[in-house]
C-alpha cells in the first residue's frame, strides 16, 4: 500500500492536469452567447440590406416595448455606411445580418421587457468579430457589475454606439466624453483638472484621457488596494518621461523622489510583495487629487504647497505648522533649499569613503608588517 | 618574574562585561538586518530579507524593538560605569591619554618598519579606545536621530520641519559608518589575532604581549594596586543606589512617555466620495470647449455641418451670423428638439447624449466664434 501510494498520486495528478487542460475550453464554449436569433443558426442565405431596408428605411417605424419605451426602427443607411463598419471597413461593409443574425421577416417574437434588456441580449454579437475585446470587457469592472446585477453597466454598444460606430479615439476628446456619459460626476471633476482643461481647450495630445490611467476594455476596479499601490506607476508613465516632461517644463524627479521617501518606498514594497493588502501610505492621488488634479504652480503661487498642511492632516490630524517641511519635496536638496541637509549629505559623502580608505590602508599596512615579521623570523630560525 | 611557570591566559573581562557585549551583538545584528534593508529597499537582497522578516511593517517594528534593547544596554552601561568610577573608584582606563597619541605614532612607525618593537601598551590600547569612542559616538548619534524619527509629528511641533530629513540623512549615513566600524572591529578581533577574550573572559598571553605589554608586565610582577576598603565602598554604595534608582525610573518613565507619545497617522486614507454611475450630473455652467468637442463626436455635424453653420440638405444653421441659437431658439426648445426629434431629425436618447452634456453643447452653440 505504502509503496503504491506515490504511483497512485502521480497518476491522479496527471489525470487532474489533463482535466485542467480540457476544462477552460469546455467552460468557454459553455458561456451562453446567443440571444434570440443571434448567430446564424441555419444554413439559409442571409437577407440582403436592401431586403431589410424595404421596411426600415421608411420613416415612422417604431417599436413600443412593454416598459413603455418607444424605439425608432427607421434606419438611415448612410449612417451605417459612414461608420467604421461601412464603406471604409477593411473587411468590406457589414450587412445588417452580420450583427442581427437571422432576423428574417416575420421577426421572431421579442421577449425583452425594456430597451436595456434587449441591448443586453444582443451585444454579444460583437464577439463574432471582436472576441479579444469582448472577453477583456467581460473581465472588467463593467463585466463584473453586470454579473452582479447592475444592468446599467456598460456593454460594447454603450461606448461604441450601434449603427454609427466611429473610431473611438478620434478626436481624442471622444474618449473622455464617452466615459463621461455615465460617469458624469467624475467627468465634471476631470474637465476642470489640469489634464482635462488641456485636453478640451488646447487639444493637447499628451495629457491622459480616462483610458490612459484606467485602461480600455479590461478596466479594473480603481478602488482596490492593488490599484492603489500600482497607481504611482500609472502617473510615472508620463511624469518620469524626460522628453515629455521637458516639453512642458515639468519636474522629472517625481518618481525618484517619491520612491526614496518613506511613503513611496513603503508603497513600492507593498506593490512588489503584497499588492492585495491595503496600506495607508500616501500615493500620488492622495496629495494631488484623483480626477480633479490641479497644476502645482499657478503663475507665481503654488496652491498645493500652500495647502500642504491641510493635505498632510488628512492622514496626520495632529500635524503642526512645521510638519510639511519634514518632507523635502519632489526636487533634490540643493544648498539653497536645504542647506543643512545638503551639508550633512556632503559630509558623509566624504566621511564614508574616507573611512573605508583609512580602514583598508591601516589594515593593509598591519597585514604586510606581520607578513614581513613572520618572514624574517623564519629566516632567523632557519639560519 | 614572580612565578616560574608563566600563565598562558589572563583574565580580562568579567561575566557582566561579556554579557553586555553579547547583548550589544544581538542589538547590533538586529538593528542591522532590520535597518539595512530599509535603507536599500530597492535591492533584491533587501526585499528578500524584508519578506523573510515578515514584511516591511514588521521590519519597522522589529527595528524599534531592537533600538529599545540598545537603549536599555546603553543605560545599563552608563550605570555600571558610574558604579565603577564613583563607588569602586576604579581608574577611568578607557579615557584617551597623551600616551595614546604617542602609542599611535610608535605603532605607525613600527608598521612601516621604522621601529623594531610594538609600543608597550596598557589595559586599553589606543586602537581599542578609538573603537570604543567611535562606537559610543555612533550609537549616540543613531539613538538621538532615531528617536527624532520615532515621533516625526511630535518633533516638528517643537523643531523646524527640516530637522526630520536631516535626522534621516544622519541616521542612514551614520548607520553605514557604524557597520564599517564593526567590520573593522571584527577584523581586529578575529582576523588580525584570534582574540575571543570577550567571549571566554581570558586573553592569551601571546596577544597580551603584543597589545598590552605594559599591563602584562604589571600583572606578572605581582604588584597589586591598593583597593579601597570594604567599608568605604559600602558607604559610597549606600549613597549611589538611591540616586541610580531614581535616575533609572525617571529615564524609563520619560522614555515610555516619549516612545508611546505619537499615534497620529490614521489607519485608512479618506477616499474621495464621488458618485460612480452618475449620468444625470449637471455641470455648474456649460463649457464651450467641451461642447465643441462633443459636437464633432455626435451625429449632429452630418446634417448641421462641422461648425453648425447649416447643411446642404436644409438642416438649419445653429451657430454663426445666420444661426438660430441665441435668436429664435431657446435652450428649452433646443432641448425638446434634441430629445424628441422631428420628422427630419432623429431623437437623441439620454444614453447617447446625457442631460449633463446639453449645457456644454448649448454653451458652444452660443459662443460667437465658429472655430
Amino acid at each position: 500500500m505504502n509503496r503504491r501510494t506515490p504511483l497512485l498520486m502521480v497518476v491522479l495528478g496527471l489525470l487532474l492536469i489533463v482535466l485542467a487542460l480540457l476544462l477552460p475550453r469546455e467552460s468557454h464554449a459553455a458561456i451562453p452567447v446567443a440571444g434570440p436569433g443571434d448567430v446564424l443558426l441555419d444554413e439559409a442565405p442571409r437577407p440582403s440590406n436592401a431586403y431589410c431596408l424595404l421596411c426600415h428605411a421608411q420613416a415612422g417605424q417604431t417599436w413600443k416595448l412593454p416598459s413603455g419605451e418607444t424605439v425608432s426602427l427607421t434606419i438611415d443607411a448612410s449612417v451605417l455606411a459612414k461608420s467604421v463598419h461601412g464603406d471604409t471597413s477593411s473587411k468590406g461593409p457589414l450587412t445588417c445580418a452580420d450583427c442581427h443574425g437571422n432576423f428574417r421577416y416575420p421577426h421572431p417574437v421579442q421577449t425583452a421587457q425594456s430597451l436595456r434588456q434587449f441591448t443586453l441580449t444582443r451585444y454579444a454579437s460583437c464577439r463574432n468579430c471582436h472576441e479579444d475585446q469582448y472577453t477583456r470587457s467581460q473581465d472588467s469592472v463593467h463585466g463584473a457589475a453586470l454579473r452582479a446585477g447592475r444592468p446599467e453597466a456598460a456593454v460594447c454598444v454603450d461606448c461604441h454606439g450601434g449603427h454609427d460606430i466611429q473610431p473611438p479615439d478620434r478626436p481624442r476628446e471622444r474618449i473622455s466624453l464617452t466615459c463621461g456619459r455615465c460617469h458624469g460626476a467624475i467627468f465634471d471633476q476631470y474637465r476642470n483638472s489640469v489634464h482635462g482643461k488641456a485636453l478640451f481647450t488646447e487639444n493637447n495630445p499628451d495629457v491622459p484621457t480616462c483610458i490612459d490611467c484606467h485602461g480600455v476594455h479590461n478596466i479594473q476596479n480603481p478602488t482596490t488596494a492593488a490599484f492603489r499601490v500600482r497607481s504611482p506607476e500609472v502617473c510615472s508613465k508620463c511624469h518620469s518621461d524626460g522628453a515629455l516632461m521637458a516639453k512642458y517644463k515639468l519636474n522629472t524627479h517625481i518618481q525618484e523622489s517619491y520612491l526614496t521617501d518613506f511613503h513611496g518606498s513603503t508603497v513600492a514594497l507593498f506593490e512588489q510583495q503584497d499588492p492585495k493588502i491595503p496600506t495607508n501610505k500616501a500615493v500620488c492621488f492622495d496629495c494631488h487629487g484623483v480626477h480633479n488634479i490641479q497644476p502645482v504652480n499657478n503663475g507665481n503661487t503654488s496652491p498645493i504647497r500652500e495647502n500642504l498642511l491641510t493635505t498632510c492632516r488628512q492622514c496626520h490630524p495632529d500635524a503642526k505648522a512645521n510638519f510639511p517641511d519634514a518632507w523635502i519635496g519632489h526636487y533634490p536638496a540643493t544648498p539653497e533649499s536645504h542647506p543643512v541637509l545638503y551639508a550633512v549629505n556632503g559630509f558623509y559623502s566624504l566621511a564614508i569613503p574616507g573611512s573605508i580608505g583609512l580602514v583598508v590602508i591601516v589594515a593593509g599596512a598591519d597585514f604586510f608588517r606581520r607578513l614581513r615579521q613572520r618572514f624574517s623570523r623564519r629566516r632567523q630560525t632557519g639560519a | 618574574m614572580a612565578q616560574d611557570v608563566q600563565r598562558t591566559h589572563y583574565r580580562r573581562f568579567s561575566p557582566a562585561q561579556r554579557f553586555e557585549h553579547f547583548v550589544l551583538i544581538i542589538a547590533f545584528i538586529g538593528l542591522a538586518i532590520t535597518g539595512l534593508p530599509q535603507l536599500f529597499a530597492g535591492e533584491a537582497w533587501a526585499q528578500s530579507l524584508i519578506l523573510a522578516l515578515g514584511r516591511i511593517e514588521s521590519v519597522r517594528i522589529l527595528h524599534r524593538f531592537m533600538a529599545l534593547l540598545l537603549i536599555v544596554e546603553v543605560l545599563y552601561h552608563v550605570l555600571s560605569l558610574a558604579y565603577k568610577l564613583l563607588v569602586l573608584r576604579q581608574s577611568a582606563s578607557m579615557l584617551p591619554r597623551r600616551r595614546d597619541g604617542r602609542d599611535l605614532l610608535d605603532w605607525l612607525r613600527y608598521t612601516v618598519g621604522r621601529l623594531p618593537e610594538r609600543p608597550r601598551m596598557a589595559h586599553y590600547n589606543f586602537l581599542q579606545k578609538i573603537d570604543y569612542w567611535l562606537t559610543v559616538l555612533s550609537i549616540l548619534v543613531l539613538l538621538v536621530t532615531g528617536l527624532l524619527l520615532w515621533n516625526p509629528i511630535a518633533v516638528t511641533g517643537v523643531l523646524p520641519g527640516g530637522a526630520i530629513p536631516v535626522a534621516q540623512a544622519i541616521h542612514k549615513n551614520q548607520a553605514l559608518l557604524l557597520v564599517l566600524l564593526v567590520v573593522w572591529h571584527t577584523y581586529n578581533a578575529f582576523l588580525k589575532q584570534f582574540n575571543v577574550s570577550i567571549f571566554t573572559g581570558n586573553l592569551a598571553r601571546r596577544i597580551m604581549l603584543e597589545e598590552h605589554a605594559e599591563e602584562l608586565e604589571t600583572l606578572e610582577s605581582g604588584e597589586q594596586t591598593p583597593g579601597a576598603s570594604g567599608e568605604q565602598v559600602a558607604s559610597r554604595a549606600r549613597r549611589f543606589w538611591p540616586v541610580a534608582i531614581v535616575v533609572t525610573v525617571l529615564v524609563a518613565a520619560g522614555l515610555i512617555r516619549y516612545l508611546t507619545y505619537q499615534q497620529t497617522a490614521i489607519t485608512t486614507v479618506p477616499r474621495q466620495n464621488v458618485a460612480i454611475f452618475a449620468p444625470d450630473v449637471q455641470p455648474a455652467a456649460g463649457d464651450a470647449a467641451i461642447g465643441g468637442a462633443l459636437w464633432s463626436t455626435l451625429r449632429c455635424p452630418i446634417c448641421h455641418g462641422p461648425q453648425a453653420t447649416g447643411g446642404p440638405e436644409g438642416a438649419p444653421a445653429l451657430k454663426g451670423s445666420s444661426g438660430s441659437v441665441g435668436k429664435t431658439l431657446t435652450f428649452e426648445k433646443f432641448y425638446a428638439q434634441v430629445r424628441n426629434g422631428s420628422d427630419k431629425m432623429p431623437a437623441f436618447r439620454p444614453e447617447e447624449l446625457p442631460d449633463g452634456y446639453m449645457a456644454h453643447l448649448w454653451a458652444w452653440l452660443s459662443s460667437k466664434s465658429t472655430s
